[in-house]
């Protein structure tokens, strides 16, 4: 019967304790994300970023074209051809 | 001649197998574990080390099972009984061997949980959790099958410490789970370990069956997107990137000043997001972290608990009733989670998906991936894993936060 005291006594304290850490947590975020949105500049992508970006992407491109070319060309013996590639 | 045959037989495990028959039960469960890792691939990464753990510490004469102090730290070596905490490791390791050495030195050290703990960090994504901070407290909520069957086991019998670590596997997280067993009841830790472990790899299975149970289909369309299109966040994060950066330095000085028992686990959970969030600068220790470490550490850890379970410390009715209470203290945490939502939704005009309830429990991220697969079974275009993220990230500080406090009230 002591025992069942200390289980409810753990339940409580322990479920309590849970509940006000996380509520802390979650008002502690969204406190930090206020400051943060006054404090640090707005998260902005570098243009020479999205230029570097966009030189692989064509690089891909052409990859994926030159395979899908040969692959029709396979298929169709050669009388295939892919006009265009749309990614979905 | 028959006396160099009688010496090579006793010389053989064979005889000792022969005289103790328990050993092959414990093969057979070493065999399973093995074959749920290998071919099934359930969480090969820990249940490979534990099974074949399992395995060689059931080899008699060949010194690899780990032997438990009793409550006063005493053993017996040689013949002779000896205090282990004063006994220097090097003596351990020559007169137990190896693997108890290890165990000593690295797990009822308490040190490998928590470099666990910093490898899951540095693996882990706050920002699901900082864009849906609400979803949160889900990870609260899903703690209660962990203090249910505490309760119940104390009802069964169980001593209090024991009932904690019974507990605790509700929390659906290994390393907690092991890291609170050391404290509390290190007698237990192989059967707990097993059962954790054993629970979430099992996670697809119990968390679609507890969801059938508790929810309707309608609850289960909810489409969490089109609700945040009728009720928008109001806070817009400006800077991820330094908010995640600033976050677990928060999340750990909040911790360590209202529950410092388990700022070992959320501290080094934090330390290893941090190194990662950094950046280019950190590069080197978050890969330490995340790749070099943790795999070492998921080899000891694996390896040392599978050690455990030999088969004297492992073949008893205790052992029958963690494994049905861990099942409990599973199930439980999961329908614990699902019914705050419901209740959520009773009031809030902003509907939320009982399956992020559901995902309360830590067992991350699989937890989340198999209710996102749940959610799209019902509705294709309803992926719910980004808000289930939220959740089940705050389950895992949630979980080290009942850990602290059964650590607190119970050591």
């Amino acid at each position: 019967m002591e025992n069942l005291g200390i289980g409810i006594q753990l339940m409580i304290v322990g479920m309590l304790t849970v509940f006000c850490i996380l509520l802390i947590v979650i008002n502690l975020g969204k406190l930090l994300i206020k400051v943060v949105n006054a404090v640090a500049p707005e998260e902005q992508v570098a243009p020479k970023k999205a230029a570097a970006a966009s030189a692989p992407a064509a690089a891909i491109d052409a990859t994926t074209m030159a395979i899908l070319e040969q692959t029709v060309s396979q298929l169709t013996g050669g009388k295939g051809h892919v006009a265009s590639a749309k990614k979905i | 001649m028959q006396e160099i045959l009688e010496k090579l037989w006793d010389m053989t495990a064979l005889s000792s197998i022969g005289a103790q028959p328990t050993f092959l039960i414990m093969y057979l469960l070493a065999f399973v574990l093995l074959y749920l890792g290998i071919v099934k691939k359930y969480e090969p990464l820990l249940l490979v080390p534990i099974a074949f753990g399992v395995l060689i510490a059931n080899f008699p004469g060949g010194g690899m099972g780990v032997i438990q102090a009793d409550p006063n730290g005493m053993v017996l070596v040689n013949g002779v009984e000896k205090n282990i905490y004063e006994m220097p490791l090097h003596e351990i390791a020559h007169d137990l061997g190896l693997m108890n050495y290890l165990y000593y030195a690295l797990i009822k050290s308490g040190l490998l949980p928590p470099i666990i703990f910093m490898g899951v960090g540095a693996l882990t994504d706050f920002g699901p959790m900082l864009r849906n901070l609400k979803l949160s407290i889900f990870g609260a909520a899903a703690q209660m099958g962990i203090f249910t069957v505490l309760l119940v086991a104390l009802l069964a019998g169980f001593t209090p410490q024991e009932a904690g670590s019974l507990g605790i596997i509700g929390g659906a997280d290994g390393p907690t789970a092991i890291f609170t067993t050391i404290q509390l009841a290190p007698h237990l830790l192989g059967p707990i370990a097993i059962a954790a472990y054993s629970y979430m790899a099992l996670v697809p299975v119990i968390i679609p069956l507890v969801v059938k149970l508790l929810c309707t289909k309608k609850e289960l369309k909810i489409n969490m997107k089109e609700q945040d299109k009728l009720y928008p966040n109001k806070t817009e994060i400006k800077n991820l990137r330094v908010a995640k950066i600033v976050f677990p330095i928060a999340v750990t000085t909040i911790v360590a000043i209202f529950v410092p028992t388990a700022v070992s686990l959320v501290g080094m959970l934090m330390f290893g997001n941090l190194i990662k969030e950094i950046g280019a600068d950190t590069n080197r220790l978050f890969d330490a972290a995340s790749n070099g470490i943790m795999n070492a550490a998921t080899i000891f850890l694996g390896l040392c608990v599978g050690a455990t379970m030999t088969a004297e410390a492992f073949l008893n009715v205790q052992t029958l009733g963690i494994v049905a209470g861990g099942f409990c203290a599973f199930a439980l945490s999961i329908a614990s989670g699902i019914f705050m939502v419901k209740i959520w939704n009773l009031i809030a005009k902003k509907k939320i998906n009982p399956l992020i309830g559901a995902t309360g429990l830590s067992a991350v991220p699989m937890a989340s991936r198999v209710c996102n697969e749940i959610s799209t079974k019902y509705d294709p275009k309803n992926h719910v894993l980004n808000y289930c993220m939220a959740s089940n990230i705050s389950g895992v500080i949630g979980s080290a936060v009942a850990a602290g406090v059964l650590i607190s009230f119970l050591k």
